[in-house]
């Protein structure tokens, strides 16, 4: 009954989050004064190569990261379901969003993919994540976007520490929690190195699809 | 299994709570609240305290018992021309440079009190064939690197590297030498709504390691210092324009203000400030003002701008004076207030509600002055819009801490 009782909460919890990540007057999108550079007439130098670990995928199956990120360009935010500071998930939700729509008319890109995985494996079970990949059609179009976690904390702190992502527990309203941290998306190539990284000032979703661009066109080969 | 992940959480720290106006703007959510800590990157002096340059750690809040104290000393094992330093995007690291040693030094904040040196990165010189770490720009994930030499013949010819906040080498970008371009380095500031870098240039270690009244009776080493800013597109990390400022442009400042679109800077050798502003779709750099009597050289070195883009405090070495000039009209800048605050000044920062001013006495090891004129300082000021009000002094000469430099600001997790 308690664990009923818990997913009828996050449930809750998710289908007031989902529609707010969704809406998009509600995340302060940074201004974008210019043109993007046209995808490939530009590098982007390997910045970091991505952490090795293990995630759960939304039917709770565990799998490792570095099979979820071989062979294809993804773009990755981590993200917790209950945040709901608009310069943050809602932020990273709505950019990726974004980026699929404009993606979505791009067979170059069938190999894209979008990743949000959470840093909250107490409350972002696969059960709540499911939910979520429900909401955005996770595996019914293209690009896909999983909706992924972990198991524990122990399993998720190597991939914190890997990515280089910040996070501190703070107290919010109502004796809620919240986790403070610096808004990360990353773009990893096929060979598992990131390529970009982008917090709130650069989450241009113009900029970020000919980032994705510039990767698809490479030669995948490692 | 929860004291591992807040293990890792505490590991990162806790977000700061101040801020100044002169940080790279990819750092953590500014607060706007008082600062704490000012960290000063400071000099070693041989024969003073332990002759080592090192990050000393001031209480800044006025209801500490530890105001206008130091905390604490970092020192790094050698003398190598401390200089200037930069947050990392998530303000949990602050990174440190030498110019002499082209070393940078890491310090954790996790403890904002007690800075940690975690990591020392050496390989600046093998990865990219640059010198002089000079200033240190957070971008997501990354430092951007603004080096004012060469290890090759050491002359003012330089370029930009970028490093991973893990300390790993990532890049290195030539400054242009063609299309009006003289290779010269200094500064880094970057525009993201506009996908704008600027750059600007000043000379390289020959001059800057060499006794300030020797260089200026050397005719020919005069003419090596940087007459250029240059636009980048900042995506591409290409140089898009090359723009005239003669006299060595040093920092640069975009205005914080949102909606505005222009960056501001000093010139150090003709004691100008230069606006850098899009006409159209072209950049361009016009001169606006004058910085005291330029036929006196006085040296304008270190400029700090307001949270609204509406005021700029600037500091000139020879004279010591520390200036206000009203920003409203960024195309004429006025001069409003002017002060003697040392009888030998350098940097300046001021926290963002513009309420406090601090300044640190020395240029460069070989630059400051002598004897008596050779105060080596932090002055902390209260500003009332009118004057500048004396708020605390650490003598660096008297607590053996050798020559104050660049400060940040800091606080503790609230």
């Amino acid at each position: 009954m308690r664990v009923r009782a818990t997913l009828l909460v996050l449930a809750a919890l998710v289908a007031f989050e989902v529609p707010a990540a969704q809406d998009e007057k509600r995340v302060a999108f940074p201004q974008q004064l210019f043109t993007a550079p046209p995808a490939g007439s530009y590098s982007l130098p390997p910045i970091q190569a991505a952490p090795r670990g293990t995630v759960l995928d939304e039917q709770g199956r565990s799998r490792s990261l570095a099979g979820y990120l071989h062979g294809h360009v993804t773009l990755l935010s981590f993200i917790y379901t209950h945040c709901t500071d608009p310069a943050g998930c809602p932020l990273a939700f709505a950019t990726l969003a974004a980026v699929r729509d404009r993606l979505a008319a791009r067979p170059e890109t069938a190999k894209a993919q979008l990743v949000s995985l959470s840093f909250d494996p107490r409350y972002d079970t696969p059960d709540v994540m499911r939910l979520f990949t429900k909401t955005y059609d996770g595996n019914g179009r293209k690009p896909a976007w999983h909706f992924l976690t972990t198991a524990s904390d122990s399993q998720l702190a190597p991939l914190l520490v890997g990515f280089g992502q910040d996070a501190a527990v703070a107290d919010a309203p109502g004796g809620a929690r919240r986790l403070d941290h610096t808004l990360r998306v990353f773009l990893i190539d096929r060979r598992s190195r990131v390529r970009e990284i982008y917090s709130s000032a650069y989450l241009m979703p113009e900029v970020i699809v000919n980032d994705i661009l510039t990767l698809a066109a490479e030669d995948g080969t490692p | 299994m929860r004291k591992i992940l807040l293990a890792v959480l505490l590991a990162f720290g806790l977000p700061a709570a101040a801020d100044e106006t002169c940080l790279s703007p990819y750092t953590t959510a500014l607060i706007k609240g008082q600062e704490d800590y000012i960290h000063v990157w400071a000099l070693g002096v041989k024969d003073l305290g332990d002759g080592q340059d090192k990050l000393v750690t001031i209480g800044a809040n006025p209801k500490a018992k530890d105001y206008g104290k130091v905390v604490s000393s970092v020192s790094v094992g050698g003398r190598g021309e401390a200089h200037h330093m930069g947050f990392t995007d998530d303000r949990r690291y602050l990174w440190a440079g030498g110019l002499s040693d082209n070393k940078i030094y890491v310090f954790d904040l996790q403890d904002p009190a007690k800075p940690k040196l975690t990591k020392t990165i050496s390989d600046l010189g093998a990865k990219t064939g640059y010198l002089g770490p000079h200033t240190f720009y957070a971008t997501p994930g990354r430092m951007i690197i603004g080096t004012l030499s060469n290890t090759k013949d050491k002359g003012g010819v330089t370029g930009l590297a970028v490093y991973n906040n893990k300390g790993e080498y990532v890049a290195k970008y030539d400054l242009p030498v063609s299309g009006g371009g003289d290779g010269y380095g200094y500064d880094v500031a970057i525009n993201p709504a506009k996908n704008t870098m600027l750059t600007s240039s000043f000379t390289g270690y020959t001059n800057y390691m060499r006794p300030l009244g020797d260089l200026v009776k050397d005719g020919e080493a005069m003419k090596k210092f940087g007459n250029t800013m240059v636009v980048w597109d900042h995506k591409a990390m290409k140089p898009v324009k090359v723009l005239a400022v003669p006299g060595a442009p040093l920092e640069i400042r975009w205005s914080p203000k949102a909606g505005d679109n222009w960056a501001i800077t000093a010139t150090a050798l003709t004691s100008k400030l230069w606006l850098v502003k899009q006409e159209g779709k072209e950049w361009v750099a016009k001169e606006v003002g004058t910085i005291g009597d330029p036929a006196k050289i006085p040296l304008p070195v270190d400029i700090s701008i307001t949270a609204d883009g509406k005021g700029l405090w600037v500091n000139t070495f020879m004279d010591g004076t520390t200036r206000y000039f009203d920003l409203t009209n960024p195309e004429q800048p006025k001069q409003t207030y002017s002060k003697v605050t040392g009888k030998q000044v350098n940097m300046i920062s001021q926290s963002w509600d513009g309420k406090r001013v601090y300044i640190a006495s020395s240029l460069l090891e070989n630059w400051d002055k002598g004897g008596a004129d050779n105060e080596q300082f932090v002055r902390a000021f209260d500003w009332d819009g009118k004057e500048l009000k004396p708020a605390f002094e650490v003598d660096f000469t008297k607590e053996k801490l050798g020559r104050a430099h660049h400060m940040k600001f800091s606080a503790k997790p609230r």
